[in-house]
């Protein structure tokens, strides 16, 4: 009888405590048994490449202007020098089609904020004392410690690709504190690199039902002359998840010499 | 005066990112569309980007040569209904590209027709 009642206790414990990282298709329960809402699931951005038809029926993406796609989309706020004159030359170059570095070309992690535009989708697992997040695009990704962790003394705060992300909930929203990122990412294809200065601060929440959105305020006051905020939201999509998504499998896009190259 | 400082940012930079992985595609002229016809080679239905090698005859007859046309990912055309047989080598397709704008024999993708007529979508 005792073996049986635990086996029952052990059968109702496993769902519950699975229910924080249950990325499993179909609907979730709206909060986690710590009673935070339920943020875990496969995301894409809303207007992004997973709400476009490249099946049958598929429309001829548009081409709008002399350089079509190509015009980088920064600066988001003033630049100061030499930023400003960087973001000059990239705007020139890509006008003229010249193609230009771009360590993502080279299959290096797009780096924050950039990776947060998850063009393809991003995969968000709470799990205790800690949230992850894996952008599908280079399969990127991020650790924000939510136990209380504070970020290292500057010596020994290590530069990385994503940086050292420290969350707490205010409510029901997730803010996000994010320093150490390396002053080699680039903001977007514009070519801007972010400085050493950079601090990023996320407030991420769900919306309505299905609607998950991160307001990231980037402070880079080598860069920017003021903050500046960019809102992204995603849909959820129950019905998916994250793929594989190893760029060095095939990219045709760089010459032996770490140029880039097309085919 | 911290709400109006707020508002002034958030309205100011609701900027889309751009929409493009991995690589610019300053190499493409975006502005041209041309379409070409030819016996598939081989499809790559790989990451970071899918690949379609074809064989196009030259309009003034002359021996085939292979152009290398460029499509999204696999997560992405797959998600649309791609298959890695949606092209099978010997395959007779057209192809709706932007052509590369140094004249060399290559394109990014816009739409693909297959043998049978249906038309995919398959590049941004």
């Amino acid at each position: 009888m005792r073996a049986l009642l635990t086996l029952g206790l052990m059968l109702l414990a496993v769902p519950v405590l699975a229910a924080g990282a249950d990325v499993s298709p179909g609907p979730k329960p709206a909060r986690l048994p710590d009673g935070k809402p339920n943020m875990t699931g496969f995301w894409s951005p809303v207007g992004g490449l997973l709400d476009r038809n490249f099946g049958p029926g598929a429309e001829v993406a548009k081409t709008t202007g002399a350089q079509g796609a190509q015009i980088p989309r920064s600066p988001h706020s003033p630049l100061k020098s030499p930023y400003k004159e960087k973001y000059e030359t990239g705007l020139k170059d890509a006008a003229a089609g010249i193609v230009r570095y771009d360590p993502t070309g080279l299959c290096m992690p797009p780096g924050m904020p950039r990776m947060m535009g998850a063009i393809y989708g991003m995969e968000l697992l709470q799990t205790a004392g800690q949230v992850t997040i894996t952008s599908e695009w280079q399969a990127a990704s991020r650790r924000i410690w939510t136990d209380g962790t504070k970020h290292p003394p500057e010596d020994e705060l290590l530069a990385t690709f994503a940086g050292h992300s420290v969350g707490h909930w205010e409510g029901d929203t997730l803010v996000v504190d994010t320093v150490g990122v390396r002053d080699d990412v680039l903001i977007d294809q514009s070519g801007l690199p972010v400085s050493d200065a950079q601090r990023i601060t996320e407030r991420i929440y769900l919306k309505e039902p299905g609607i998950l959105v991160a307001e990231i305020t980037v402070t880079d006051p080598k860069v920017f002359e003021t903050p500046w905020t960019h809102v992204r939201r995603y849909r959820h999509r129950p019905e998916l998840r994250l793929q594989e998504f190893v760029c060095a499998e095939n990219n045709r896009n760089v010459g032996s010499n770490g140029e880039p190259v097309f085919p | 005066m911290r709400k109006h400082t707020l508002a002034a940012l958030l309205s100011g930079v609701l900027l889309a990112w751009p929409a493009f992985a991995h690589h610019s595609f300053a190499m493409f002229d975006r502005n041209a569309q041309v379409e070409i016809e030819g016996v598939v080679k081989e499809f790559q239905f790989t990451n970071p980007h899918s690949w379609i090698q074809v064989m196009v005859t030259p309009a003034d007859g002359g021996a085939p040569k292979e152009w290398s046309i460029e499509a999204l990912s696999p997560n992405v055309l797959g998600r649309a209904g791609w298959k890695k047989n949606t092209l099978k080598p010997g395959d007779r397709i057209k192809l709706l590209i932007n052509p590369l704008r140094d004249g060399n024999a290559g394109g990014n993708l816009l739409l693909v027709t297959l043998p049978d007529g249906t038309k995919l979508g398959g590049g941004a």
